[in-house]
């Protein structure tokens, strides 16, 4: 086994590893970050922006819950604590679920898995981060100035009468939509033009198909909340009666053009974690993944059918029955492209080696907790059921299964599973599965006592409650703050790596796509010259190889000591 | 903004990428072709969310036009038909000129294409100044949106009997006779517009001195280009706001027969003059919201395609552009279609009811 090689000669069979300079060292300075074009880049420093956005937001859901240990006060007067939650969700929302995957883990991996040197246009990616901080200075000016105290929905006519920051948030959420919109625009375009010789559209791996069809929600839907926000900023600046009814306006109307927007925004958070499951289980199981049209239409599918249901916010405002009925029927038909997913991972899964690896574990622990946010979703979607369960604990456990437990375990899984290529460090496999199961664990421990809150009548956004709730409150609260414990051990873990941590391979995991052909971390240019794509699930390609400690493709590896066969498993 | 990011040079100071020197290809292309696509699938996607952007406005537009139809039959009578058919042939026209501009991108003429970008940008300017007249008119006449909004029957109820002391003393000059209100609310926009055209002559005046000073000198190119520019947009902006003043001295200048008080769009006075008088409905607010909303975004974008043809005209004297580079004066093209096609839509919306 050669152990030098030629890294000038692109055409050694090693193609580009075993280079010295990567993304990370090829320059040095601030600037070299802050006005860098460079997309690892930029997906770095998404990424600690997100990062400590989910910390800001986590830190206020740890405050609400403390809070709720009791129905007396604790910590919070009753308008902290509507100011708390409205935060607590703006901020998850906004600055790191809809951002996390697509813009942080996005931004690194998609032009390195195409084979491209760079998304399509590098300034406005650029451009696209900075909107994503002036956004989220925004939120914390108002944060500053007096707070927001209308739920993350800004629903009128309050948000028009209320004295809090409702203007500067709104203009906070209007730009952080345009960074949306841009990025969104990049991908679907570098995926257009950018694909290597030989990758064909089904031949792309399928967290590209699941950020495309997020892509496209993020451009056809976005615009609309913008509007929708500078309206709500127009009405409350100067009284123009759109949605104020004391002028004539229609509050359901903002309802309407809100979940226009964020209805499809859900799927904005759901889609791209829903394609990095798709990766993980098939490398992890090193099996091809099974029924691979099937997960990519039915990406497209969700992507379309998420612009049809947007009533089914709306079922108790006062929409004619026939409209309801329709919203519910469509609601229904989003759970089947979502089961085909969940069945065709499983399908994946069956008779594969399956490798515990952390990256699994939160793929597995998505599985899981995905089936029950998607499941809870039929009960809301049933006119009959919602009209008891609307604006109760049930909706808050639902939507957190989906949004926290799926949309941020998948990010989570995404991290573990990338986390090689960007950093070029391998983390503990030890700690990174304890903190794995503690968010499993912490979070079913947080969420599933208020599904039964609120089929008891737990309403949600009440700072009080009757004392009979106060046993499931505090079992939810003590998830909470396993919660809270194990993701900072994640992180902990995860950052300790950086330093401390084992060199990684160029392919740890035995991935066939093309991020895991060129060197962990990549150099600045990912490929000089185009790679040739083929089937990006075909694990055969790739054996372990002892002395790398990582995968290698086949054709490299000259002798047959110390390899294994593709199934195989030797690291673990 | 996606089209800056296509076309502006290559500048990556960490590219280890040497295999080709053409300053006009980003170093993430294979080839022209391929750059020019990208910008193009980029430029057209971005147009579907400014499309997606004017769509809930649209939507708000259809859904108080169905549930109050009354209020935009009434209100729609006070916006002037003939300055909104004049700003839509100056936008068309200025949709010709960049289409031409394109076409001399691609020829690679030059002098043709700086020629066509100033004469749409003259074009965009002489829009807002018309624009600017309207507005301010409206102001005057108290027709703003529903939160500032004052009936014009209230006012002339006002200006007939003389003290109603609404505490305006030019309301109570006015109230001489009914007729003269509305010439006293023309006189006051005249004035407050003449803010408006100061200003711009004295930015004509620097900008011309600094295009004259600069002119010859080859190292400042971009600030001439610049003040060009500025003085295009401003001398565009006065010449609108003259010739809406011009127009309407006109339309006072001759008495209006039975027929045209009849046909009355241009102003509330002639309208309340008329013989079977229309009800104000309630909410007749709602249009000027409405009226403000989406023709205020459209100027918005309207500024917004000013720059991007100014930025066109800078690089434009610079050489930048080819026969196999024009990227850049597509897009911007593309872009400006599509404002003028929103304001397509908006002036049969707001101007042409009934």
């Amino acid at each position: 086994m050669a152990t030098v090689v030629d890294s000038s000669n692109p055409k050694s069979d090693f193609p580009i590893q075993y280079r010295e300079l990567n993304y990370l060292n090829c320059s040095k300075g601030w600037k070299s970050w802050f006005f860098t074009l460079d997309h690892k880049r930029i997906g770095i420093m998404y990424l600690i922006g997100v990062t400590c956005a989910f910390f800001l937001g986590g830190l206020f859901a740890v405050l609400l819950r403390t809070e709720l240990l009791s129905p007396a006060r604790i910590l919070l007067s009753a308008d902290g604590y509507n100011q708390m939650f409205t935060l607590h969700g703006a901020i998850m929302t906004f600055l790191v679920i809809i951002p996390g995957v697509p813009a942080a883990i996005g931004n690194i991996i998609l032009p390195v898995m195409l084979g491209a040197k760079d998304v399509a246009f590098p300034r406005m990616n650029l451009g696209s981060f900075y909107l994503w901080m002036f956004g989220a200075a925004f939120f914390l000016a108002a944060l500053a100035l007096g707070g927001l105290d209308t739920g993350w929905t800004f629903y009128t006519p309050y948000s028009i009468t209320t004295s809090t920051a409702v203007i500067t948030a709104l203009l906070g959420v209007f730009i952080l939509g345009f960074s949306s919109i841009f990025t969104g625009l990049n991908f679907i375009v570098t995926i257009h033009t950018m694909r290597p010789p030989g990758m064909t559209w089904f031949k792309m791996p399928l967290f590209l198909w699941a950020l495309y069809a997020t892509a496209l929600i993020q451009i056809l839907a976005t615009p609309v909340l913008g509007i929708t926000g500078l309206l709500l900023v127009v009405e409350r600046a100067f009284h123009i009666g759109i949605f104020d009814p004391a002028l004539g306006g229609d509050p359901v109307l903002f309802q309407h053009f809100f979940w226009f927007y964020s209805h499809p925004a859900v799927y904005v958070m759901i889609l791209p974690a829903m394609g990095v499951v798709s990766e993980v289980i098939a490398v992890h199981s090193r099996k091809h993944i099974f029924g691979y049209r099937f997960i990519a239409y039915s990406s497209i599918a969700i992507a379309i059918f998420g612009f049809l249901v947007w009533g089914h916010h709306m079922f108790v405002s006062g929409q004619s029955k026939v409209v309801a009925v329709v919203f519910s029927a469509i609601t229904f038909s989003v759970s089947i492209p979502s089961a085909i997913k969940v069945f065709n991972w499983l399908t994946t899964m069956y008779k594969g080696s399956i490798r515990f690896t952390t990256a699994m574990c939160y793929a597995l622990a998505f599985l899981f907790i995905f089936s029950i946010g998607g499941l809870t979703g039929l009960f809301l979607a049933t006119l009959a059921t919602d009209i008891h369960l609307h604006d109760t604990y049930f909706v808050v456990a639902h939507f957190h299964y989906v949004m926290m437990g799926s949309s941020l375990v998948g990010l989570f899984a995404a991290v573990h599973h990338w986390w090689p290529k960007i950093t070029g460090k391998m983390f503990s496999e030890f700690w990174g599965r304890i903190a794995c199961l503690g968010v499993f664990l912490g979070f079913n421990l947080t969420f599933f006592p208020q599904f039964l809150l609120g089929t008891r009548g737990m309403p949600r956004r009440y700072y009080t409650y009757l004392p009979e709730f106060q046993n499931l409150h505090i079992l939810s609260t003590c998830g909470a703050y396993l919660l809270g414990l194990s993701s900072a051990l994640m992180a902990a873990t995860l950052i300790y790596s950086v330093y401390r941590g084992k060199k990684a391979p160029a392919n740890p995991w035995g991935g066939a796509s093309l991020e895991w052909q060129c060197s962990s971390p990549p150099p600045a240019n990912n490929f000089d010259h185009p790679p040739l794509a083929g089937d990006p699930y075909i694990m055969e390609s790739v054996v372990y190889n002892e002395e790398i400690g990582g995968y290698v493709p086949v054709e490299c590896q000259g002798a047959k000591k110390g390899s294994v066969t593709a199934s195989g498993d030797k690291e673990a | 903004m996606n089209t800056a990011a296509t076309t502006t040079t290559d500048d990556h100071a960490d590219s280890h990428d040497h295999e080709h020197h053409d300053p006009r290809l980003a170093h993430h292309f294979d080839s022209h072709q391929q750059q020019f696509d990208t910008g193009k699938l980029g430029i057209w996607l971005f147009l579907v969310t400014e499309v997606l952007f004017f769509s809930g406005l649209f939507g708000f537009y259809a859904v108080y036009r169905s549930l109050h139809p009354e209020v935009f039959l009434y209100a729609s009578q006070f916006l002037d038909t003939v300055l909104g058919a004049a700003n839509t042939v100056v936008l068309l026209f200025s949709s010709l000129t960049m289409a031409w501009g394109v076409r001399c991108a691609q020829l690679g003429q030059t002098r043709g294409l700086m020629v066509c970008l100033v004469v749409t940008l003259a074009c965009a300017a002489i829009f807002l100044g018309v624009k600017s007249f309207e507005y301010t008119e409206k102001a005057h006449h108290g027709l703003l949106w529903a939160g500032m909004y004052h009936s014009p029957e209230h006012h002339d109820a006002a200006a007939a009997d003389g003290a109603a002391g609404a505490g305006d003393h030019a309301h109570d000059e006015a109230a001489a006779a009914g007729d003269h209100g509305d010439d006293e609310l023309f006189e006051k926009t005249k004035h407050t517009l003449s803010y408006m055209t100061t200003v711009l002559w004295v930015v004509i005046v620097i900008s011309g001195i600094a295009l004259g000073l600069l002119f010859k000198n080859p190292n400042k190119k971009t600030l001439a280009t610049v003040a060009g520019c500025v003085l295009v947009s401003a001398a565009g902006m006065v010449i609108g706001a003259y010739s809406s003043i011009g127009y309407h001295h006109f339309g006072h200048a001759e008495k209006p027969t039975d027929e045209e008080i009849l046909m009355a769009e241009t102003v509330p006075a002639e309208y309340a003059a008329q013989k079977e008088k229309v009800p104000e409905p309630k909410l007749a607010g709602t249009f000027f919201s409405v009226y403000f909303c989406m023709t205020g975004l459209h100027a918005i974008h309207i500024i917004g395609g000013m720059i991007a043809i100014s930025w066109l005209i800078v690089r434009t004297a610079h050489g930048a552009f080819t026969t196999y580079y024009f990227g850049a004066v597509d897009f911007v093209g593309l872009y400006w279609h599509l404002v003028d096609l929103i304001w397509i839509y908006l002036f049969p919306l707001l101007y042409l009811i009934n």
